[in-house]
């Protein structure tokens, strides 16, 4: 049927099927920007304006849509528009919507996968309320899921656009202009922590609190105490917008799936609807002879190659005990077969025509029962094992860890605390599902354009699955719609590209969101058993933690994650016996795997609610008890003599901590009321149902993996004195090629829009291990700031020589100019030698390139790290519980972190409101839920539950910034820590509320109500 | 996933849209908002053979004053359009106090008063709300028209008496009687989310300040929506104390509501909430009823 719109002021004529959603009949018409998050209209990503209403255009039929005026983020910007816009040569700027231009500036975009949608919903809004409260804002986004922001700025953005649309006069966002550090906050590790005075509030700036002259309930800008070290610099340190902001604001053509190619197949995969079986019998031969058919493939038509689908280095940490396609099916959605078929609904129709027979075992679904079991989850003899993974046990991986004699110190303790503690299984969940393109180019090479955190190992990891040399592999990673752990994976690869050798043709594979959750990876479920030997004077003597793991069906990132359970959560108090003992099983549910954390959440769970549960037993402070235990600069990191990674262990010295000054800082910015007794604080007025509490909780992360993660950068220069920043590390929306970008223009002296960020592409830019571990900006940083030391001698050289000619009417000695190149200065786009005199860098580009002595400036730089320094952190909580229905509403989050300097405070702030939105689901609201069949009961949004915009409480951050000394910029990590200590802040806040401690995770209202009920009982 | 195959039809007049129900029976959906048939579509879960888009029938989109003094709402009526509409507001607060609950704002732009009543789910807040408003249905065919009240339009889960020749056009919300109020009240994980359950309450008292009408309607407790009948007999004729409300709450929660369990919430909790809920719901209608509060 023909149908008739009006998309962004053009009049179009489409030919569509009944059957076709607008969202699918926009995005082959072009509009890209219309994106694919789920098939409900939960989540909100396929957001349009529908005659200037906001509509989820994946729940609507095109043919609905006739006669109707579509708006999509295409249409948004003008030349008409006043303001700024990427230049389109000779006819000017394309200028961005004021939505637009707020966005950027606030720094709202991370992924960007989520930004069109936003705006489009702002838009409407404003259209209607020029001056709209913060709630009308959080309403208006609260139909568009975003896992990246946290909402803050994105809701700040909307706020200051508004106010630029009324005409009002905006301040610029400002940055770190913060309170300078008080004089004894860095102290050198010999000394030990300084005395440091928190800064009142009221100390602070306007500029600090607000930001950019809109009112909102919480500061979107953070609060700063900044490192006196970093006074000198230019670039580093300032909100600069995001390098790939104006594109994503834009819903340019940049992610994975946007993208047409000619003769592109549709793959889609057949799933088992058991949760342990044999495939005994496929029939496959009607599917493949249905019209539009191009491959079926199965386990007989592939070979079979063990492997494991975590995207780590070489050599993987753990078992290989996957296929891409198995005779044995081991979780509810394992893979059976792939299909690729010339449309969606022709690859649908395959799949069902595929013919299984199953012989169904039973299953593994306690993993209490896993170990030791009859049932044998992986009895296949082609298994290759990796330290003490056991598969005829069930067993993944296990770890035993013994500092000290715990056991005799826990004899010795005045006081002996023991507890279980547990957490779900919980998804990642980025906006953007799997999306993965392959095809075979003109040089018979096999190219990925992939939706992933890990473009070399995937590479690396696919060659011999694929039959092909390393070399004859190309990964191309475009923007990344969030990731989080989820797609350190190679998850579906490997099918796309079976198929595309199968057929010879491109074929794009794309999960819908019910795939994303059965058909990836989770946060590992652990139970956690915590015992712990404590003097009567507070001083901790003994600390045990025995974990069982649930790794799913599938042993990857199982030793890993729960390593660094125990490496981070048992390192923060420095007790001299520690016992981290795990377990990690095989269970028939869909692999558990990385997700930001990276184990630490589920440990930090265990370790802070048990301090908490020690400090009311005895009566300590929860602040003084904490402090008096934890590790300080200065100390041997505990664990790191004895386990990294599956790797030999080295000691290391933690160098830098301002774990007491965060504390400091977050209690008086967040009025820490706790040793007050003021018990009136509990009751709220006029609500007898209500009760109040604050929780506290401290964490300590890593950055990078020592002595193993690696990454590297290349820099050249351009004619105009601007450079190209090549990098293998790979931006999902973290903000990383900014703040790589920033670094090196710090060392080159040039603003950051001179430096063109890329990244990655395995042909293009050099090795980087990903996207995880919190490395990017330490790692792939210092390995950016090495090459563009490089390229600054090579400019300081060349620059030396052109300013060695003496100056008209001087009479000075050419060869005698009193300095040296390395005294030149970069700053200003210019080279500056010490007598004031400059060359700009256009000039030294073209003396370079075509005058004298032609070569190409360039540098290529990499970086491993000997050590891992923590980041460390306060996160506190405050809640309301109804104490009649269970509820636990969460009223306000502050997080106070040291994570050394921090390179750009929007991206960063924007990390810890986003990271900290995440572990409040984790806290309260999120959990996978499987029945008795193994099969997944929430596969969607809605039942799964992220938060919206809406539903946010009050989040604040502050940077206590120490500098890290082995970095350039002394940098730290940021981006984990903040999942860390959200949940038991939560949790001891209502153990304070009402005086009940829950021991397991999400603090549903059943749970808290059953445990209201216990409590009365007795 | 995509939608199996259907045809289409998009009707610019009830009398054709009926004609067409008249013409595929069964294998005719009709089409509203879309906002749950879509999905259930997109998941394969149902797959019609045709599909009647009533979204073009223009005569089936408006608010407009009742004779009686209620307020009569076209079918296709947006819930948007519900939310924020002012005649709603001051003549059926409590259709107004229960919009927000529903999802979210892309979903009510889209999604239609009609729609979401006959599509009977028993977590959705406006079938409970209809029942305890005493709404009544028109609902028409090629041979006629007939009128159904609110409680008995319902009739299991995901169920109405609608035929599959007929279409629901118009809801009629009764005028709000002297010295009544009412209430909206849910527990729901997250704003948004469907309710672990959710209660409305509609009372009337006489001029002694008796209770005259009660009406306790539950979501997410049965197959539809559960009106609390025994309690409501508990507090007829009663005078509305702590004591009289408490004890119909508890009579609710004992014996007018028998819940399941599933992923969300146990029969138990459930059950708890009811008597929370029908407390705190009854308390805010009688409340309003005689003029305290807001």
């Amino acid at each position: 049927m023909e149908i008739h719109l009006r998309i962004n002021d053009e009049a179009r004529t489409f030919q569509v099927a009944p059957g076709d959603l607008l969202l699918d009949v926009l995005r082959r018409e072009g509009y890209f920007g219309v994106k694919h998050g789920c098939e409900d209209g939960s989540c909100g990503a396929c957001t349009v304006l529908l005659d200037g209403i906001p509509r989820a255009s994946c729940t609507m039929l095109a043919a609905q849509a006739e006669g109707a005026e579509v708006t999509t983020i295409e249409g948004v910007a003008d030349v008409a528009l006043e303001g700024y816009g990427p230049s389109q040569g000779w006819r000017g700027n394309v200028n961005l919507h004021p939505i637009q231009q707020s966005f950027v500036e606030t720094g709202a975009i991370q992924c960007g996968y989520c930004t069109p949608a936003m705006i489009l919903a702002a838009k409407s809004l404003l259209e209607t309320e020029p001056n709209p409260t913060e709630d009308q804002v959080r309403d208006a986004l609260s139909g568009v899921l975003c896992r990246c922001t946290g909402y803050l700025k994105p809701v700040q953005a909307v706020l200051r656009a508004a106010a630029v649309l009324r005409g009002e006069e905006v301040s610029p966002i400002k940055g770190r202009e913060g309170i300078p550090a008080p004089p004894d906050l860095f102290p050198t590790p010999s000394t030990g922590p300084g005395r440091a005075s928190p800064t009142p509030p009221e100390e602070l700036g306007p500029d600090l609190v607000g930001g950019g002259d809109v009112a909102l309930k919480t500061t979107p800008v953070p609060t700063m105490v900044v490192a006196p070290e970093t006074n000198r610099l230019r670039v580093v340190g300032k909100p600069e917008p995001k390098v790939d902001a104006i594109k994503l604001v834009q819903g340019k053509p940049a992610f994975a799936a946007d993208m047409e190619k000619r003769g592109m197949l549709i793959g889609k995969l057949l799933r088992s609807p058991y949760a342990h079986a044999r495939i005994r019998r496929v029939d496959a031969s009607q599917a493949r002879a249905l019209p539009g058919v191009h491959a079926v493939l199965t386990y007989e038509d592939v070979p079979r190659v063990a492997r494991s689908t975590a995207g780590q280095s070489h050599p993987i940490p753990g078992p290989l005990d996957s296929f891409s396609f198995d005779t044995k099916v081991r979780h509810v959605g394992d893979r059976v077969a792939a299909v690729a078929a010339e449309t969606e609904e022709i690859a649908e129709e395959a799949l069902r025509l595929i013919e299984v027979e199953y012989e169904v075992f039973p299953a593994i679904l306690d993993p209490r029962d896993a170990l030791d079991n009859p049932v044998v989850i992986h009895d296949e003899p082609d298994y290759v094992n990796f330290a003490h993974s056991n598969p005829e046990r069930n067993l993944a991986a296990q770890l035993r860890i013994d500092l000290g004699d715990v056991d005799q110190a826990m004899e010795a303790a005045e006081h002996v605390f023991e507890a279980e503690y547990a957490v779900p299984r919980v998804q990642q969940a980025p906006i953007e599902p799997y999306v993965c393109i392959t095809y075979w180019d003109e040089d018979d090479r096999l190219v990925f354009r992939t939706s992933t955190q890990v473009p070399f190992h995937i590479r690396r990891i696919l060659a011999p699955v694929l039959g092909l040399p390393v070399k004859r592999i190309r990964v191309i990673k475009p923007r990344i719609g969030g990731g989080f752990g989820n797609k350190q994976e190679v998850m579906i690869e490997d099918a796309c590209a079976h198929l595309t050798i199968a057929t010879g043709r491109p074929v794009k594979m794309e999960y819908t969101r019910q795939e994303q959750f059965v058909g990836s990876t989770s946060r590992h479920p652990m139970i956690i058993k915590m015992r712990t030997g404590v003097m009567n004077d507070g001083t901790m003597v003994a600390n045990e933690m025995i974990t069982l793991a649930d790794t799913g069906a599938y042993g990857n990132h199982a030793l890993t994650v729960t390593g660094n359970t125990g490496h981070k959560a048992m390192s923060l108090y420095n007790a001299p016996n520690i016992r981290f003992y795990a377990d990690i099983v095989y269970t028939n549910y869909p692999s558990s795997g990385a997700y930001r954390g990276y184990g630490v959440p589920q440990g930090f769970w265990a370790v802070e609610s048990h301090m908490e549960r020690i400090c009311k037993e005895m009566g300590w402070d929860p602040i003084q008890f904490r402090l008096k235990n934890a590790v300080k600069a200065g100390d041997e990191h505990p664990l790191s003599k004895v386990w990294s990674e599956g790797r030999e262990p080295k000691p290391e010295v933690i160098q830098t901590c301002a774990l007491p000054e965060a504390v400091q800082e977050g209690a008086v910015h967040f009025g820490w009321r706790r040793g007050t007794n003021d018990d009136d604080y509990h009751r709220v007025p006029g609500k007898s149902h209500l009760r109040r509490g604050q929780g506290v909780a401290m964490v300590m992360q890593g950055t990078a993996i020592p002595y193993l993660d690696m990454g590297a950068a290349s820099i050249k220069m351009n004619d105009d004195g601007s450079f190209n920043l090549l990098v293998g590390a790979t931006d999902l929306g973290t903000g990383s090629d900014t703040v790589l970008g920033q670094m090196v223009a710090e060392v080159l002296g040039c603003p950051l829009e001179d430096v063109i960020v890329y990244s990655s592409d395995t042909d293009f830019t050099p090795f980087d291990k990903g996207a995880y571990a919190s490395s990017t900006t330490y790692i792939s940083g210092a390995a950016a700031v090495r090459a563009a030391e490089q390229v600054a001698a090579q400019i300081r050289e060349r620059a030396a020589k052109m300013l060695a000619i003496p100056r008209q009417g001087d009479v000075a000695d050419v060869s005698e100019p009193g300095w040296q190149p390395h005294d030149i200065d970069l700053y200003d786009r210019r080279a500056w030698a010490p007598d004031g005199r400059s060359v700009s860098l256009e000039e030294v580009a073209l003396n370079t390139l075509h005058s004298e002595d032609q070569h190409q400036i360039m540098g290529i730089g990499s970086y491993v790290s000997p050590v891992s320094p923590p980041p460390f952190a306060a996160q506190f909580a405050e809640v309301t519980v109804d104490v009649e229905t269970g509820q636990v509403t969460v009223d306000r989050l502050l997080m106070a972190l040291d994570c050394g300097v921090i390179v750009n405070p929007a991206t960063a702030s924007s990390q810890v409101e986003g990271g900290m939105a995440q572990a409040l689901g984790y806290a309260i609201s999120e959990e996978m839920a499987f029945d008795e069949s193994g099969r997944m009961a929430n596969p969607r949004f809605g039942d799964y539950r992220i938060f919206s915009a809406d539903e946010m409480p009050d989040m604040q951050v502050i940077f206590v910034e120490t500098y890290e000394p082995s970095h350039p910029f002394g940098v730290k990590a940021v981006a984990e820590i903040p999942l860390d200590g959200v949940a038991p802040a939560v949790g001891n806040a209502v153990y304070d509320a009402v005086g009940v401690q829950i021991l397991d995770i999400p603090l549903t209202p059943e749970k808290v109500w059953q445990a209201l009920r216990e409590k009365n009982r007795h | 996933m995509k939608p199996a195959p259907f045809k289409y039809y998009a009707p610019t007049t009830a009398e054709e849209a009926l004609a067409h129900l008249a013409e595929h029976g069964y294998d005719a959906k009709v089409l509203a908002g879309g906002q749950s048939l879509i999905p259930t579509m997109n998941f394969r879960l149902a797959q019609p053979s045709v599909l009647v888009d009533l979204n073009h029938v223009s005569e089936l989109f408006y608010i407009k004053p009742g004779g009686d003094g209620g307020v009569l709402v076209g079918a296709m009526t947006r819930e948007s359009q519900v939310e924020h509409d002012p005649l709603i507001a001051e003549r059926a607060p409590l259709v107004f106090e229960a919009m927000p609950h529903i999802a979210h704002p892309q979903i009510r732009n889209r999604g239609t008063f009609g729609g979401c009543i006959a599509h009977a789910d028993p977590a959705a807040e406006l079938p409970a709300v209809s029942v305890a408003l005493d709404a009544r249905l028109r609902i028409r065919s090629q041979a006629g028209e007939r009128w159904v009240s609110a409680d008995e339009f319902f009739v299991g889960f995901f169920t109405t008496v609608i035929e599959p020749d007929e279409l629901l056009v118009e809801i009629a919300l009764p005028p709000m009687a002297p010295r009544s109020g009412c209430s909206f009240q849910e527990v729901a994980r997250r704003h948004g989310d469907y309710a672990l359950v959710g209660a409305a309450a509609s009372v009337a008292l006489d001029h002694q300040g008796r209770c005259q009408r009660v009406r306790l309607v539950f979501l997410s407790v049965g197959e539809g929506p559960v009106e609390a009948g025994r309690a409501a007999d508990l507090l007829q004729g009663q005078f509305p104390t702590p004591e009289a409300i408490r004890a119909a709450a508890e009579t609710a929660a004992s014996a007018d509501v028998d819940p399941g369990s599933d992923i969300h919430a146990s029969a138990d909790y459930r059950r708890h909430l009811v008597k929370i809920l029908a407390r705190q719901s009854l308390t805010q209608a009688f409340d309003r009823a005689k003029g305290i509060g807001g």
